[in-house]
């Protein structure tokens, strides 16, 4: 017969049940457990059953049923009594270093706890999904010959074909993501108006995903071509409920897709920890047949997700897809790797086709930074728990010669710490509550503290180890003193030598955080103002909303005989990052071997002269020529990798159609600095989406005026929203601005808690040598003479701070910077600057001090003795 | 009324541990208790009061047999002492008395 282990109770419940229930009564309460225990398991299940355990133990818990004190150990009441009034004594008496250590310790904890709440949202993000562990996204490698780029555009027929060709593959889905086009389009129901993102998803999409339908079926809401399903907030807007919507139809203007559709379904908006948000579903196949160059499996757009079915072995299913593309057109030299979708967002950079860091280095440094500033308010403490032993050396010596343990003592002196630690988080959770609004202004998000238990855990638990750490040192070092030594008052105090270190270490932190501030703001200046290649200082972008769209050419001419207006142009790609791309490109003389990938911008006329592109040869597009869509302009690049010689007049090739070249601009950035500029050529483009006008500058706000009224007569209805296209730029910077804005404070933060340090440490040494100065100064020693002997320790511990953070610093700055192909070089002076801040910083500390012990007046010191 | 008091609780175990005679330990106070009670109590509260009586000279208890369904641990089998017998009577009398002394009608509140 078989022998089926059966389940027992957890096992640390009934550890603590052995350790605390009376002795005496040990054996029948265990039994009495073991018994329940039976008997829920024939009534739950084995988990239930156990967590009614845990709740069971935890009631026993009580005065009846535990074991009492024995022995010495109920010396224990008393002597945590006599330890507590201790510590509120000490705190009492030296109001100064409690201050300090309370003020270190707070604002050093509310700082954790705020990148806590960041970085615990950090990974919470895209985890949601019901699926998350087995689902991926189809990642496509195209290798050019000088290198892979990695995007996220696949094959339209992927997803369907993947799902029947390979048996692991569950469920997927291709989706065009609401980023496809940077413009909105506009959801109507007879006087309502709304612009709306939206997205088009194949019919699986919702079983993929976890997005929550609140009417509607999940496998059938994407099956109509002119289906569609909104977002539970859109319904609101435009119907006020969200109830009984399905079948209701909508107007949706937005080019080719504009018409009437019917909605098929409600969801409820993606939640904030959600990257992807969108307002609207279409039916994927939709976009297929406006887009159908997208039935050939040369042609990439939408993104593909899949589900593997459940235990499936990665690597197998990898080593399937990488060639899957060849399995239908045979040249291809694209590959295809699968990465986990919630990976992305933290790790959402690629190198050389394979996953390569990305948003995760942020948490990372902020984390390292939060406990960079713990450990600094720790070595305050530390240091002035230590620097002030003498005082309580007596009370040490005392206790020991009537017999207490050094262990004794040892956690008396945690117990100080933890206490205070304590005393901390109350004031560190105020500030954190004050402060949440703005920090939730720099990082964007809307954090709140949640009580729910695995932060409160994580938040005692970081207090707990901040109080045992900064009690650890001190608690040993004032434990170990011989009782006869102290009360003969020979000993040697030491320790000054760590302590020394420790305020190294706590400046050498706050130079490389000063230094880090300064690269990070030099480069942000430096991104700002580099010359890009183009022009993008008062130019305003809108979207060609509605009738303006149709009507483009009359409107652009119309916008140019505003006054203060210098050019307008109609774009469909921004300078941003957002073009298009092919490696198909044919031309005479060209190596068959050679696979180059060109970014592909379009454009309408004047777009060139509109951002002052500056052209090296050739013409830009003109409304004076004719057939101007059969031709082509590249960047300088372009020609240099295609090693064409007078490239005027020559003729390339691709997307079945031959282009004549016209013209060869300089280089500009159409991507973001961390790149280089690569290849790339202007098309002109038709139905483009998107107008820029370039305004004289002072004339700013009336041309704008003029601009909103031109818009108003073509579309009554709808808002004029405009950016700045240098805002745009902005933006694109904004995680780096967001470091800058937050490595400001929290360097702020390091030093104001490293100084509070040093001062707690110069007001002690100077007050203990307050008779030798006294003396001195009888003597006729000068007040400065005095300062500098007090601030001369300092300031060398100070100037070797700076010899040990500088080269740590210039590495970390280095490594940092690395990531931008474009970057400052790093000058001498910023190392300068931060040592100097520092060690001004510094001396203006202990100057308050120094100049207050220097000016005593020797009587007031000496007059006891 | 005596000086060592008898809680309601208290009293609701020492009656069951009474009720339950030879098999009076704790799983099944615990067990008799809450059929009659028609609520779930805690090993705890249950353990406590038997611990409490016993202080108070309500309850002696004994070791009893080992099962394997408690983990090869023994029970306890509690009995009341004469002296619990006299109060639990003493405290029946009280309160029988006290219902007798509420004044007429006392027939409309029964259904309370």
């Amino acid at each position: 017969m078989k022998k089926t282990l059966s389940p027992v109770p957890p096992k640390w419940p009934l550890s603590l049940l052995r350790l605390f229930i009376k002795k005496d009564y040990l054996e029948e309460i265990e039994g009495d457990m073991e018994e329940v225990f039976r008997d829920n398991l024939e009534l739950f299940s084995v988990k239930k059953a156990q967590r009614k355990y845990v709740w069971e133990v935890i009631r026993l818990l009580r005065p009846a049923l535990t074991r009492k004190l024995s022995g010495t150990q109920r010396l224990n009441n008393g002597m945590i009594r006599h330890n507590l009034l201790l510590t509120v004594r000490n705190f009492m008496r030296y109001k100064n270093s409690f201050f300090i250590n309370l003020t270190g310790l707070s604002t050093g904890l509310a700082c954790a706890f705020l990148i806590l709440l960041w970085v615990q949202d950090e990974l919470r993000i895209d985890k949601f999904h019901e699926k998350d562990d087995r689902l991926y996204q189809v990642m496509h490698n195209l290798n050019h010959t000088e290198k892979v780029m990695t995007i996220t555009s696949t094959p339209a027929k992927l997803a369907s074909a993947m799902a029947a060709e390979i048996p692991e593959v569950e469920l997927a889905a291709s989706v065009i993501p609401t980023g496809w086009s940077s413009d909105n389009g506009i959801l109507s129901i007879g006087d309502k108006v709304i612009k709306a993102k939206e997205q088009y998803a194949s019919e699986d999409y919702f079983n993929v995903f976890s997005f929550k339908l609140l009417d509607g079926d999940k496998s059938t809401v994407l099956s109509q071509k002119n289906g569609i399903a909104i977002s539970d907030e859109l319904a609101l807007k435009l119907f006020d409920t969200t109830d009984d919507l399905v079948g209701k139809s909508l107007e949706w203007k937005k080019g080719e897709f504009s018409g009437q559709y019917q909605i098929t379904g409600v969801f409820e908006k993606p939640p904030k920890v959600s990257s992807s948000q969108f307002d609207l579903v279409f039916q994927f196949q939709l976009f297929v047949d406006n887009n159908t160059y997208l039935e050939q499996w040369w042609n990439s757009d939408p993104s593909t997700y899949v589900i593997l079915k459940e235990g499936t072995d990665l690597a197998a299913v990898n080593s399937k897809v990488e060639k899957f593309i060849q399995t239908k057109i045979e040249r291809s030299s694209s590959t295809l790797f699968m990465h986990k979708y919630s990976d992305r967002y933290l790790n959402g950079q690629y190198e050389n086709g394979k996953v390569a860091g990305g948003r995760i280095q942020y948490v990372r440094l902020f984390s390292m930074i939060a406990i960079l500033i713990l450990t600094i308010a720790c070595i305050n403490f530390m240091n002035l728990s230590t620097a002030r032993a003498s005082r309580r050396f007596k009370e040490i010596g005392v206790k020991k010669a009537i017999g207490v343990g050094r262990r004794a003592l040892i956690a008396q002196y945690l117990g100080e710490s933890v206490l205070l630690s304590f005393a901390s988080l109350l004031v560190a959770v105020l500030i954190t509550v004050f402060f949440l609004p703005t920090f939730n202004q720099i990082v964007e998000k809307s954090l709140s503290i949640q009580f729910q238990y695995e932060f409160v855990i994580a938040v005692l638990l970081i207090t707990l180890i901040t109080g045992l750490v900064s009690g650890m040192y001190p608690a040993f070092y004032l434990s170990k003193f011989k009782a006869v030594n102290i009360l003969k008052g020979a000993f040697d105090l030491g320790g000054s030598g760590s302590r020394k270190g420790l305020v190294v270490f706590q400046f050498s932190v706050s130079i490389m955080l000063i230094i880090s501030v300064v690269v990070i703001y030099k480069q942000l200046e430096f991104i700002q103002s580099k010359n890009l290649g183009y022009d993008r200082d008062n130019i305003i972008i809108f979207n060609n909303d509605g009738e303006l769209g149709e009507n483009l050419e009359t409107f652009l001419a119309r916008a140019k005989d505003v006054p203060g207006v210098i050019n307008a142009a109609a774009f469909g790609h921004d300078l941003m990052g957002d073009h298009g791309g092919t490696s198909g490109l044919r031309w005479e003389g060209k190596d068959p071997e050679v696979r180059i990938g060109f970014g592909n911008l379009e454009v309408g006329y004047d777009f060139i002269e509109t951002v002052s592109i500056q052209m090296l040869e050739g013409r830009t597009y003109s409304r004076d020529f004719q057939a101007e869509q059969s031709k082509i302009i590249f960047n300088k690049a372009a020609i240099d990798a295609m090693g064409l010689s007078d490239p005027i007049g020559k003729k390339v090739s691709f997307w079945g159609r031959e282009r004549q070249i016209i013209g060869v601009s300089t280089n500009f950035h159409y991507e973001s600095l961390y790149k280089d500029v690569e290849p790339c050529f202007f098309l002109l483009g038709s139905g483009l989406s998107k107008t820029m006008v370039k305004i004289r500058s002072g004339t700013e706000s009336a041309s704008i005026d003029a601009i909103h009224n031109l818009y108003k007569e073509f579309n009554e209805d709808l808002p004029f929203e405009y950016n700045f296209l240098d805002d745009d730029y902005q933006a694109m910077y904004n995680s780096e601005q967001q470091i800058a804005t937050l490595s400001k404070y929290f360097c702020g933060i390091t030093i104001l808690i490293s100084c509070l340090g040093l001062f707690g440490l110069v007001a002690f040494t100077s007050e203990r040598r307050l008779k030798e100065i006294g003396i001195r100064k009888i003597l006729g020693s000068g007040s400065f003479r005095i300062v500098y002997m007090l601030s001369s320790d300092f300031t060398k511990m100070v100037l070797l701070a700076i010899f040990i953070a500088l080269p740590l610093s210039y590495f970390l700055a280095r490594f940092w910077l690395d990531g931008f192909v474009y970057r400052i070089s790093l000058e001498w002076w910023f190392f300068v600057l931060a040592g100097f801040i520092a060690l001004v910083i510094a001396w203006m500390t202990v100057g308050i001090q120094t100049f207050k012990a220097a000016n005593i007046n020797p009587v007031q010191c000496l007059r006891d003795e | 009324m005596k000086k060592t008091k008898l809680g309601e609780f208290e009293e609701l175990v020492l009656l069951t541990v009474a009720v339950l005679a030879e098999e009076a330990y704790g799983v099944e106070i615990k067990r008799e208790l809450e059929s009659r009670l028609k609520e779930t109590l805690s090993v705890g509260s249950i353990q406590s009061a038997l611990k409490r009586m016993e202080e108070k000279g309500f309850l002696t208890s004994e070791f009893g047999e080992a099962t394997s369904k408690r983990g090869g641990k023994r029970k306890r089998i509690y009995s009341a002492t004469p002296y619990a017998h006299r109060v639990l009577t003493e405290m029946k009398d009280i309160r029988s008395q006290l219902w007798e002394a509420i004044p007429q009608p006392i027939t409309s509140f029964q259904a309370v």
